[in-house]
């Protein structure tokens, strides 16, 4: 058997040495762009997916929110629950909000002429934790984010005012800029008239989709202190999310309802799901046309030597010697496209792709390779390029010598 | 259709047989069968007293290995090995050393005249001296039975008497069995003895007297 190989190993290495090197350079250029072709697709959706999650942490619900309990509209003695969380090993810190209903209204002339008007749940932050579990602020995109004192101005996402290229802009206040005015009718009767500070798009519509007052402000709406109704913590993702629900409720926070980000994204998780079909699917397909793409090569390549597998059967060569040269000679086909296509991989798309990000309803989108998606597109590539090596050299193998050599 | 009918004959070990006969009249397909590159749909081939008809296909692959060597009309050498390679692989296949395969290798590249040319690419060499090459590789494993199928078709006259004068040393020198079909009249001073094969069947037989 060992013969077997080294006989096998040295018709390999003298065909790739000495055979034909625009079919050697095809046979690998084909087997790059099929390899390319499957881990492309599957990144371009694991990054996706991958910005969705990212956008739901950063810039939506954080890692964990704490909620109020079932029967309470607020969550109570904020400060002190605060000050207990963020000694939990962990945390990198929390910021807490409070939420209201309301009407916002905006006459861009103010002369009732052109009245808009959306109702919308309203928060508030306190900007100088905010910043600690969300990153808005990085986000904006006109004027300036809010500061712990400001009591009249207000920010918000792009869905919301519009512009931006907003996905919902018939909806949205259709183009309030920074600097104008806009009325809040609050859902328990206040009224109040804000300056816009900033608009922020963060590409995530669920975060889009929000208005903010600082949490002093909010708190002279609804005359209420040291509560919120809900409290957002951000952790360093040394331990999944849910590890903390258990601490939490250690520590004493025993009523409020307390989800992780995972709960609050909706069909964002649906959307993922589908895209993981996607995937699967656009894999198979590229994994489908790579094989087929390869397997004619490669036969093409094995049937114009029929003659010299016949040859090799003349002078008493093992037919498995054949087929096994064959299989190695497709493999090392395979890996050399691999790593060809590894390196364009590595070397330019993803740098090209963190540079020109691809605009998804979900954000700003790069390519996220994963690990068990590159292990399974190598291990498929070497193996349809094997099968592709063993079917046509077994056919020819099969044949009369004297037919395999004289056709 | 038939191809061979009828045939029946021996030849002696150490002994040069000459197939002769039209086109079509079968020598090649006699000598393919005899050379176990193809099964007759009758009849019995005992070489060295084994049955070789009765062989396993592995079983004949082997034989042909140890025992057959082969040389072809078009030469029919591997064209990414250089000369020595296309000679020492049939001592890889039975699993010689590298360092005794490259030297008997050699060896029987001198023996043909082509010590010189062993490292040289079988494309960058003539005819004559392909065909040599195949004749080294037919041989380099001490084959009981050198097969030829008209080994100087594709050759000049200069490489045709060079060939066939190897041929008949190896013959006298090594006791070599050789059985080559040839359509050249000229041919028959090189053999011990002429099979004329006509329309498949044995039509009569020459002795050459050499």
């Amino acid at each position: 058997m060992w013969n077997d190989l080294r006989v096998a190993i040295f018709l390999v290495y003298k065909a790739i040495t000495r055979g034909n090197k625009y079919t050697l350079i095809l046979t690998i250029l084909v087997t790059t762009l099929a390899f390319i072709n499957i881990i492309f697709t599957s990144s371009i959706m694991n990054g996706a997916i991958s910005k969705a999650y990212q956008q739901a942490q950063e810039n939506y619900v954080s890692n964990i929110v704490i909620l109020p309990a079932v029967d309470e509209k607020y969550v109570t003695q904020v400060q002190q629950i605060k000050t207990k969380i963020n000694t939990l090993p962990g945390v990198v810190s929390c910021s807490s909000r409070y939420a209201q209903s309301g009407v916002i209204r905006y006459d861009p002339e103010k002369d009732n002429q052109d009245v808009r008007e959306k109702a919308w749940n309203i928060k508030s932050i306190n900007p100088d934790e905010e910043v600690k579990v969300t990153s808005l602020q990085n986000y904006m995109v006109a004027g300036r984010y809010l500061e712990e004192n400001d009591r009249n101005q207000i920010i918000m996402g792009k869905e919301i005012a519009g512009g931006y290229g907003a996905s919902f802009q018939i909806s949205s206040l259709k183009g309030a800029p920074v600097g104008d005015e806009v009325t809040i009718a609050y859902g328990n009767g206040v009224k109040r008239d804000y300056k816009i500070k900033g608009i922020y798009n963060t590409y995530f519509p669920l975060a889009d989709l929000s208005v903010f007052v600082t949490e002093k402000e909010m708190e002279s709406v609804l005359g209420i202190h040291n509560r919120a109704s809900e409290v957002l913590i951000k952790t360093d993702g040394s331990v999944p999310e849910r590890v903390y629900i258990d601490r939490l409720r250690m520590m004493g926070i025993e009523k409020e309802q307390i989800n992780v980000w995972m709960d609050f994204i909706g069909y964002i998780s649906g959307l993922t799901q589908t895209f993981d079909i996607i995937k699967g699917i656009v894999t198979t397909i590229g994994l489908l046309v790579a094989g087929i793409t390869i397997f004619i090569v490669i036969f093409i390549a094995t049937i114009n030597r029929r003659r010299q597998i016949g040859i090799l059967k003349a002078i008493g060569m093992k037919e498995r010697i054949i087929v096994m040269s064959y299989v190695f000679q497709a493999a090392f086909y395979a890996s050399l496209g691999i790593i060809a296509g590894e390196i364009i991989i590595h070397a330019f798309l993803i740098p090209y792709f963190i540079q020109n990000p691809l605009p998804m309803p979900i954000g700003l989108v790069s390519l996220v390779l994963v690990r068990q998606d590159m292990i399974f597109g190598i291990v498929s590539m070497i193996v349809v390029s094997m099968v592709s090596g063993f079917i046509p050299s077994w056919m020819v193998t099969r044949q009369n010598i004297i037919k395999a050599i004289w056709g | 259709m038939e191809a061979l009918k009828d045939v029946d004959l021996i030849i002696e070990e150490g002994e040069f047989v000459g197939i002769m006969g039209p086109s079509g009249s079968g020598k090649s397909t006699l000598l393919h069968m005899l050379a176990l590159l193809d099964d007759p749909t009758a009849g019995k081939i005992t070489v060295d007293g084994i049955d070789v008809l009765a062989l396993s296909s592995i079983q004949k692959t082997s034989f042909r290995l140890h025992k057959l060597g082969y040389v072809f009309q078009e030469y029919a050498l591997l064209p990414e090995l250089n000369a020595l390679e296309n000679v020492y692989l049939p001592l890889m296949m039975l699993g010689a050393p590298a360092k005794d395969y490259e030297k008997v290798a050699l060896e029987m590249m001198e023996t043909v005249g082509l010590g010189k040319r062993a490292k040289h690419l079988v494309s960058q060499m003539s005819g004559g001296e392909q065909q040599r090459v195949a004749i080294a590789r037919a041989l380099v494993n001490h084959s009981k039975i050198l097969f030829a199928d008209e080994p100087c078709a594709n050759l000049d006259t200069r490489n045709t008497e060079i060939v066939m004068k190897l041929l008949r040393q190896l013959c006298d020198e090594r006791e070599q069995t050789i059985i080559m079909v040839t359509h050249e009249p000229e041919h028959r001073q090189y053999a011990d003895r002429i099979l004329w094969i006509k329309d498949g069947a044995m039509d009569r037989e020459e002795k050459c007297g050499q």
